[in-house]
């Protein structure tokens, strides 16, 4: 990145009256999935949700939506964790801590429910796809592909009016974000994004997703995490959770560089994948996807 | 058992069906027999498209209905009524706008920017298996509506081809019920058809570009003089051939394509495992192939 556009960024960004706030419970809960290897610690998941009573009534509510309608009825958290399994609870907890983290900041710029429908889907894609193809770190990548646009909230808070031409040029001109944000603003989400990635002390491997997302290498210097959250990022967009608005983009896939660099290190699993029957299959999470953000976003309003 | 009861059962049998693991085993050998893939949002689609295949022959369950299909004599015709029941019903005016989007938004420009191109200012498209004619008239719209003022002077031929007499008849007739027109708004079916009572006449202007021929695909001395295409469409009629038969016909398609043009399935069709020369593109909704252009860089198609 330009030292002199760091430097700007990271001041405009420290005179902020309030500085975005990256929610305790996504770091603790991302570290308790991850790091236990006789499978995660039930209690101490019951316990960091439950010590956030908000929180925990609202896991409580999504866990009871439509989306889960058949199953029994869930009263308490840790009967939502143990009936919804710990991936779907790490879902649940994660959408509804999140959006709170830019709550009432920005009054221009992207809806919040199209920014975290996009973040979520790009999160449950890069899981799933990183599982295809034996990519090791999953839960980071999930946290990875949630996170890897947090520039666009950025660019919102620092930059309300610029950023909103950036929009509304980019959707006329059905041209990717990035691009128009050059233009525009002079640099685009990913560096803006990285500022905040350090402030908030993010693991180099997310902060440099952050950063090279949309222009990843394919060298050791951007890392498998980035080369699969920018695959999974591009299908969002072209399957209907992007940024709501047409990019009148054609993509060979498996002709971009993460893509070959993937291939790379793990040949056999990417040789085997069905990348079209792949594509379709992510039309299922649209519909997941949208009902958890609609879920969350409905109460969300109400709490404000 | 009681008529009430058997309602009821009806009824259950939607969330029952999704969850039985035989319905996903049906799903994988549809997959693997025709190409067309129902992912967990369409699964409800297969149900009911084989429940009504399931009562003809009065089979009840999903894993006796998948012996039928992979071990009865019987199997193969079971197959090919089973698929004639997926496909049934999916021609229509404009029946998938990500793909006419890619075609106007993204394809069309993209050749009528090629050097190669500025002489003869015409854009060559095949319907292999036009069926009744309704994407081959599609195509001649959308190049009417959105393309022809944008780029001007271009011209566009459509080569529509299909087996079936009946079928081709009912082209060159070009009249339609108001279902097969219903994407359409009152506007464009003003400006493109002429009301006939119920029915919708092509109008003369959409009708000029496309010429109709009888082709079975498996003729391989006619296939070898089809040439020179920027773009094929061939959607639900491979799924009926064995693998064999399958490569063959695409490798008619890549070699009836010039280089940089691009070739279209059926929406939830691919072509995995069966050709590996095209190029698997994505645009925004919809996935098509590509036929690269000789010494074109890997990474050069963005």
């Amino acid at each position: 990145m330009n030292p002199e556009t760091s430097k700007m960024l990271r001041r405009r960004v420290s005179e902020l009256g309030s500085l975005p706030v990256m929610p305790s419970i996504v770091q603790s809960l991302g570290t308790c999935l991850s790091a236990s290897p006789g499978g995660p610690d039930i209690g101490r998941i019951v316990e960091l949700i439950s010590y956030d009573k908000s929180l925990a009534a609202q896991c409580l509510r999504v866990a009871n939506s439509a989306m889960f309608a058949g199953r029994a009825r869930v009263q308490s958290v840790r009967q939502a964790v143990l009936s919804l399994g710990t991936q779907r609870i790490r879902d649940i907890v994660y959408s509804c801590s999140l959006p709170q983290m830019f709550a009432g900041g920005a009054k221009h710029g992207m809806e919040q429910s199209t920014f975290w429908r996009h973040a979520l889907g790009t999160a449950l894609v890069s899981q799933h796809l990183g599982r295809l193809l034996l990519v090791c770190d999953i839960e980071k990548l999930y946290l990875a592909g949630l996170l890897h646009d947090i520039g666009i909230l950025v660019n919102s808070l620092l930059y309300p009016r610029e950023f909103q031409s950036v929009l509304e040029q980019a959707e006329a001109s059905e041209t990717p974000l990035c691009e128009v944000e050059q233009e525009i603003l002079g640099f685009t989400h990913c560096e803006s994004g990285r500022v905040l990635a350090d402030i908030w002390k993010l693991p180099a491997d997310i902060s440099d997703t952050i950063e090279f997302h949309h222009h990843p290498s394919g060298d050791e210097l951007d890392g498998e995490i980035t080369w699969v959250v920018y695959l999974a990022d591009v299908l969002c967009r072209l399957r209907g959770l992007g940024y709501g608005y047409y990019e009148a983009r054609e993509f060979d896939l498996a002709a971009e560089i993460p893509w070959q660099a993937l291939r790379k290190r793990h040949p056999e699993a990417a040789a085997g994948l069905d990348l079209a029957r792949f594509t379709f299959e992510l039309d299922q999470y649209g519909v997941e996807v949208q009902t958890m953000v609609d879920s969350i976003f409905s109460s969300v309003t109400v709490s404000h | 058992m009681s008529t009430n009861s058997a309602i009821v059962l009806n009824q259950k049998a939607g969330d029952a069906d999704l969850a039985d693991p035989a319905l996903l085993k049906l799903r994988d050998l549809v997959y693997r027999i025709s190409g067309i893939f129902h992912a967990e949002n369409k699964f409800y689609l297969l149900a009911l498209r084989s429940r009504r295949r399931m009562k003809e022959i009065g089979s009840n369950t999903f894993a006796d209905y998948l012996e039928q299909l992979t071990t009865r004599a019987t199997r193969d015709v079971e197959m090919r009524n089973l698929l004639n029941e997926i496909t049934i019903g999916e021609t229509c005016f404009f029946r998938s706008q990500p793909t006419i989007d890619a075609v106007s938004k993204i394809i069309f420009p993209k050749i009528a920017a090629l050097p190669a191109k500025q002489a003869v200012k015409k854009v060559r498209v095949w319907s292999a298996g036009c069926s009744t004619g309704e994407e081959s008239y599609t195509l001649s719209i959308l190049f009417l509506e959105q393309i022809v003022a944008k780029f001007k002077d271009w011209k566009i031929e459509i080569v529509a081809t299909d087996l079936n007499d009946d079928s081709l008849a009912k082209c060159r007739e070009g009249l339609y019920a108001e279902y097969s027109v219903r994407n359409l708004s009152a506007a464009m079916r003003d400006k493109y058809f002429r009301q006939e009572g119920n029915l919708y006449r092509v109008k003369d202007a959409v009708r000029a570009p496309v010429k109709f021929d009888r082709l079975n695909l498996q003729d391989q001395p006619k296939m070898l003089f089809m040439k020179g295409f920027d773009l094929v469409f061939c959607a639900n009629v491979l799924i009926y051939f064995d693998s064999a038969a399958k490569k063959r016909t695409v490798e008619h398609f890549y070699n009836g394509l010039v280089p940089g043009g691009h070739f279209f399935l059926g929406e939830c069709e691919t072509l995995f495992g069966i050709y590996d020369q095209f190029r698997l593109v994505h645009f925004p909704g919809a996935t098509g192939y590509y036929k690269a252009v000789p010494g074109e860089d890997a990474g050069g198609k963005k």
